[in-house]
């Protein structure tokens, strides 16, 4: 065991102790720090980008998509429990499970499985988004123990990104006695869920930790990062600290601007830049706060909200936060999407306009508080901010001071993340600062912006049927693609349901010692169990990881 | 009243951290209520992309990660600090005065509730009884928020002031007033201020000191002041990603705090020197 | 004497009922429907919404109110959060209570080390340079904020030169079979930077107090008798007149509860450090008020009770004071 030499010095040095074990060379482990706590990675409960980051490590997919992200090209995706697949006709797809992938209780991974957790997340009442996004997806069948036969409504471009993609398996013979609801988030399942993926769940620590252990016996290869720690620290400077100071390996979401240049300080770490799958938009609520029945009493004229949106300088609000080569984003597509080069240009940013516009619709400082009002009504907005993201930080100021040029008060609230969610959900705001990660393919646009996805993701009840039709055509038809997309882009930007912002890069921070690092747009951690550690560079907590059950 | 007063200030001014204590503080005072029109205003943004930029010659104090000059902030940040420190001391006073003035005099049970209340209100610390309130009145005017302050902070005067009508009241010239007629609550009042000024104006600007600690707390917390409004605590708040590369943006609201509250607290032990050598 | 300690206590409860009243008034006379802020924003059912009711009896009387939200209290009932639910509010103050009693106690054995020896140096060189000077730095050091002096000492100790860890307890990572001495030593360098922070922002109450009581001492007439029996210095100071200064000394305890709870709410959240303090300004951000009422009243509680057992040791140490 460890010996202590003296003391006092122990008390200063910053490395931590020791414990020296055998392992190969190239094994270690990594610690990675979360903004939200992971507390349910388990499919049917993935709320929030934490739990979906982490759930990939625990559950897989059938197939996910190869990089580059091209949706709409089956030869292009990679194996994961389906070991291969084909097609009957334009309409049926059939895969064929790998015999090796299991459970890790050791049950094996059976096409039981896949129709089971099929029906379980098209079930509209348990998970609407999934089941919105799987629409036309007629029937899954098990032929025997190791295929499953896939039927569709319809042909379109995405059909087998739909069949692979959405659903991450959950283990029937472990999940069918338990229905939707509260026995099955109270259950022991949830508390310590058991997958079939490259790493399974040691022990949670709740509000602090979570830790994972790798499963040799994972089909595809075992893991060389024997053990992962995702700690749960919300503030943005503990996390930079806790990466400067060797604690942590890996964060995520480096703030843009402040994040590299304190990075510098520890030449251990590195930076690495990801194309980015997520837009931010300022939100207007289209509906009354907390009575959605009624439209918004403001934000329900599209020439206010075209005001705003005139009012607004995007392109400096994408470089005060991002940086100087930062472009400003004109509709949900983000930097990752093939559509991103073919969205018309947004507004330019014109104050006169905006004021001449709010004048023309009612909008007047009469009593010279330098506030507008109509009928007595101050213009005064609230933005929902969470309050522990940086970017939000450095652009609801801004947003603050240039709508307050145009006589429209904005106060913000800073709320901690979960209470930012629930009011999101609930409508009960006016604006919102939206980040959002979208989905490797544009058409998971229709969840926020489709009369169908109010009540899921689409919190600011925004509805358009000729924005409807026109998203159906772009995503089903094939061919007609480009010109069909723009057509929607240009539609959606009319309508000003919100103002986007800025389609940032994405800056994830990584511990130099680690090699073969891969990180998807699309899934950050997808790739974990490809990792290894530079046997020349191990440091401490690389020597220990026996998995502790 | 006066002339007492301007003795304890002139003894005050014997003491040379006394004397440095209410010099930098009128300096203080006067650089709050006089400089702001010869700043640039503290919303501006001229170029948000440059971010915070260190100290020069456009920018005494540099600026902070949205491009607003730190000197205007801090000097606006310190009008809103001062002005709410006084005016929240001012209710506290007043609000001390008058119940520890009723307690001390009317004496008996109506004594005994009061001064049983204030025993439980000083058990629970001031920070928590603004958290309460200020965690559901999301964006509190200034003026509300001034009254709220102030409304936490007088249960220790009202003692003060209720020892003193006590003590008084078993004064000679009292009895023999009241053996004449006049009511003893005229009298107890006449002759209260006098003695009860030095200790209360002791109490007042020491208060000063806690409530810009406290309302800086506030606001590094997100309550309190809001935003736009520049105001000490927020400042730090926001410079807390800065902290290692733009550590100028958190240092200079805090250095004014500490320099803010060092005077008034210097100045009000003098005070107190000066009101009771025996302690010095 | 039992009578007096009896009457004492129940002078205490009284003052900490009237406490518990201060604190329901306090929350029924914020802003906004009493019934949303014990229950957020989350989805309730219909159910909950009527048990909440029926509890806090929103809609009945106050003083049927008040009776419920009492006996709960009374009872160590203080709600559930809302942030974290369903846990309950003291299972919450429990899990967070051991650290900060870390922490504070931590900080009363530096404050009242540090503080007594540069107090009782003050009163001996009194007048002096080092009189002066000491009181002022530490005047000053009572100026900075605690969120304030936190960041700079994080900036500088942790990140630049790093000597000591930045935030938290504890190291994540510390191996499941480290020995008890390995993880004291890890709680330890957590604890330094908090603990100074906590400390220098107070250490001027100590000083000034025991400077004070030193000073009143010194001018009674034993000690004079001491010096003229040709006892050394030392054993003046050390032996007989700060002796004397334990007493006064124990209101000081008193006093400096409530300092420290209201500072450790700032110092643990820049810290992070898993105590009360942060569990308050968490409870902020999520408008967890059930979480906040119920610190709130956990540390009234412990006010009242340190006043009572700073009295108490009052009385048994000085016979004077004792009533008959």
């Amino acid at each position: 065991m460890f010996i202590h030499r003296l003391l006092i010095p122990a008390l200063f040095t910053a490395a931590s102790p020791a414990a020296a074990l055998q392992r190969s060379n190239d094994h270690g482990s990594a610690v990675i720090i979360m903004g939200q706590e992971p507390a349910t990675p388990i499919p049917t409960l993935l709320n929030g980008s934490a739990n979906i980051a982490v759930s990939d490590l625990l559950f897989l997919r059938l197939a996910r998509p190869g990089v580059g992200l091209s949706t709409t090209d089956e030869r292009a995706f990679e194996p994961q429990l389906a070991q291969s697949w084909s097609r009957r006709d334009s309409l049926t797809i059939v895969f064929e499970l790998d015999a090796r992938a299991r459970w890790h209780d050791g049950v094996a991974v059976t096409a039981k499985d896949v129709v089971f957790s099929f029906a379980r997340m098209r079930d509209s009442t348990v998970d609407a988004q999934r089941a919105l996004l799987l629409r036309h997806l007629a029937s899954v069948v098990a032929e025997g123990d190791r295929r499953v036969v896939m039927r569709f409504r319809r042909a379109y471009p995405e059909q087998f990104y739909d069949a692979s993609y959405h659903v991450q398996l959950l283990p029937a013979h472990l999940v069918d006695s338990l229905p939707p609801g509260p026995r099955f988030t109270s259950s022991e399942f949830v508390k310590r869920p058991v997958g079939n993926g490259p790493y399974r769940w040691t022990r949670r620590d709740p509000g602090r930790q979570l830790e994972l252990a790798a499963d040799p016996g994972y089909f595809l290869g075992a893991p060389k990062l024997d053990r992962l720690v995702f700690l749960t620290v919300r503030d943005p400077e503990a996390q930079i600290n806790l990466l400067l100071d060797g604690t942590a390996d890996i964060l995520e979401a480096v703030p843009p601007v402040s994040g590299p240049v304190r990075l510098a300080a520890n030449p251990a770490v590195k930076l690495l830049n990801i194309p980015s799958l997520s837009v931010l938009y300022l939100l207007f609520n289209q509906r009354a706060p907390g009575d959605r029945t009624r439209a918004h009493p403001i934000l329900g004229d599209v020439e206010v909200r075209r005001a705003i949106s005139l009012a607004l300088d995007r392109l400096n609000l994408a470089r005060s936060t991002y940086g100087r080569f930062a472009l400003p984003a004109d509709a949900p597509a983000a930097q990752a999407h093939w559509t991103r080069g073919i969205v018309p240009r947004g507004t330019a940013y014109n104050p006169p306009a905006a004021r001449a516009l709010l004048a023309s619709r009612g909008w007047v400082d009469r009593n010279g508080d330098g506030v507008l009002e109509k009928d007595g009504v101050p213009l005064t907005l609230r933005l929902s901010i969470p309050a522990t993201s940086a970017t939000r930080a450095i652009m609801a100021p801004q947003v603050q001071e240039q709508l307050r040029r145009i006589g429209v008060r904005v106060e913000i609230d800073r709320l901690d993340f979960p209470v930012f969610i629930e009011r999101r959900t609930k409508g009960e705001f006016d604006l919102d600062l939206s980040a959002a990660n979208m989905d490797p393919s544009p058409s998971g646009i229709v969840q926020s912006w489709s009369c169908a996805g109010r009540g899921g993701s689409n919190v600011g009840w925004y509805c358009d049927p000729g924005l409807d039709s026109l998203l159906d055509r772009a995503i089903y038809t094939t061919g007609s693609g480009g010109r069909t997309w723009q057509a929607a882009y240009a539609r959606l930007q009319g309508d000003v349901p919100a103002v986007f912002l800025a389609s940032p890069a994405w800056s994830v921070a990584v511990h130099s010692r680690f090699r073969n690092v891969s990180i998807r747009p699309e899934s950050p951690y997808g790739d974990l169990w490809r990792w290894s550690v530079d046997p020349g560079r191990r440091i401490s907590r690389d020597g220990t990881g026996a998995p502790s059950r | 009243m006066i002339g007492s007063l301007g003795g304890l200030l002139r003894r005050a001014w014997t003491h040379p951290s006394g004397r440095w204590g209410a010099l930098a503080l009128v300096v203080l005072a006067l650089v709050a209520v006089a400089a702001p029109p010869l700043l640039p205003d503290p919303a501006e943004m001229p170029d948000a992309v440059l971010g915070a930029t260190p100290p020069s010659l456009a920018h005494p104090l540099g600026t902070d990660q949205l491009n607003r000059d730190m000197l205007a902030r801090v000097v606006v940040g310190g009008r809103i600090s001062l002005s709410v420190a006084v005016l929240a001391v001012l209710v506290s006073l007043t609000l001390g005065a008058a119940v520890g003035l009723v307690a001390g005099y009317a004496g008996g049970w109506v004594d005994a509730i009061l001064m049983r209340g204030v025993d439980a209100a000083l058990a629970i610390p001031r920070l928590f009884v603004l958290l309460l309130l200020l965690v559901v009145w999301e964006h509190i005017p200034l003026g509300a928020l001034i009254l709220v302050i102030g409304t936490t902070g007088w249960f220790a005067t009202s003692r003060l002031v209720r020892g003193e009508v006590l003590r008084l009241r078993h004064e000679p010239f009292v009895t023999a007033s009241e053996a004449l007629g006049a009511t003893g609550w005229r009298t107890i009042a006449r002759h209260l201020l006098p003695n009860a000024a030095g200790p209360l104006l002791v109490a007042a600007t020491l208060g000063v000191g806690d409530v810009i600690l406290l309302e800086a707390g506030l606001s590094f917390l997100g309550l309190g002041v809001q935003p736009p409004t520049p105001s000490w605590g927020g400042m730090v708040l926001e410079a807390r990603p800065l902290i290692v590369t733009a550590p100028w943006t958190a240092i200079f609201p805090g250095a004014a705090i500490v320099l803010t509250v060092l005077s008034v607290n210097l100045l009000g032990d003098a005070l107190q020197a000066a009101l009771d050598p025996r302690g010095a | 004497m039992i009578r007096w300690l009896v009457r004492r206590t129940l002078q205490a409860a009284a003052t900490f009922a009237i406490a518990l009243l201060l604190l329901f008034v306090l929350m029924r006379l914020a802003p906004g429907d009493p019934l949303s802020r014990l229950v957020g924003d989350r989805d309730v059912s219909a159910a909950e919404i009527e048990q909440l009711r029926r509890r806090f009896g929103v809609d009945q009387p106050l003083l049927i109110q008040l009776q419920a939200f009492l006996a709960g209290a009374a009872r160590g009932d203080l709600g559930v959060s809302i942030e974290h639910f369903p846990d309950r509010v003291t299972t919450l103050l429990a899990s967070r209570l051991p650290a900060t009693l870390l922490l504070g106690g931590v900080v009363l054995l530096l404050n009242f080390t540090v503080g007594i020896w540069l107090g009782v140096r003050q009163a001996v060189r009194r007048g002096s340079r080092f009189d002066r000077w000491t009181g002022r730095l530490a005047l000053a050091a009572y100026a900075m904020p605690g969120f304030w002096l936190g960041l700079v000492l994080v900036a500088f100790l942790s990140l630049r030169w790093r000597l000591l860890p930045a935030a938290q307890m504890t190291d994540p990572l510390l191996p499941a079979g480290a020995d008890g001495l390995t993880r004291a030593l890890d709680i330890l360098r957590h604890l330094a930077l908090p603990a100074l922070t906590l400390s220098l922002t107070s250490i001027a109450l100590t000083m000034r107090h025991q400077r004070a009581a030193m000073l009143s001492v010194f001018r009674l007439d034993f000690v004079t008798a001491a010096r003229a029996r040709g006892l050394s210095e030392k054993r003046v100071r050390w032996g007989h007149a700060w002796r004397n200064t334990l007493v006064p000394m124990l209101t000081l305890l008193g006093l400096w509860l409530p300092v420290l709870v209201s500072g450790s709410v700032f110092v643990e959240s820049v810290f992070n450090w898993p105590g009360l303090g942060s569990l308050a300004a968490q409870a902020i951000a999520a408008r967890d008020y059930p979480v906040l009422l119920g610190t709130a009243t956990l540390v009234s509680g412990a006010v009242v009770f340190a006043g009572l057992a700073a009295d108490l040791g009052y009385a048994l140490a000085d016979p004077r004071v004792r009533p008959s």
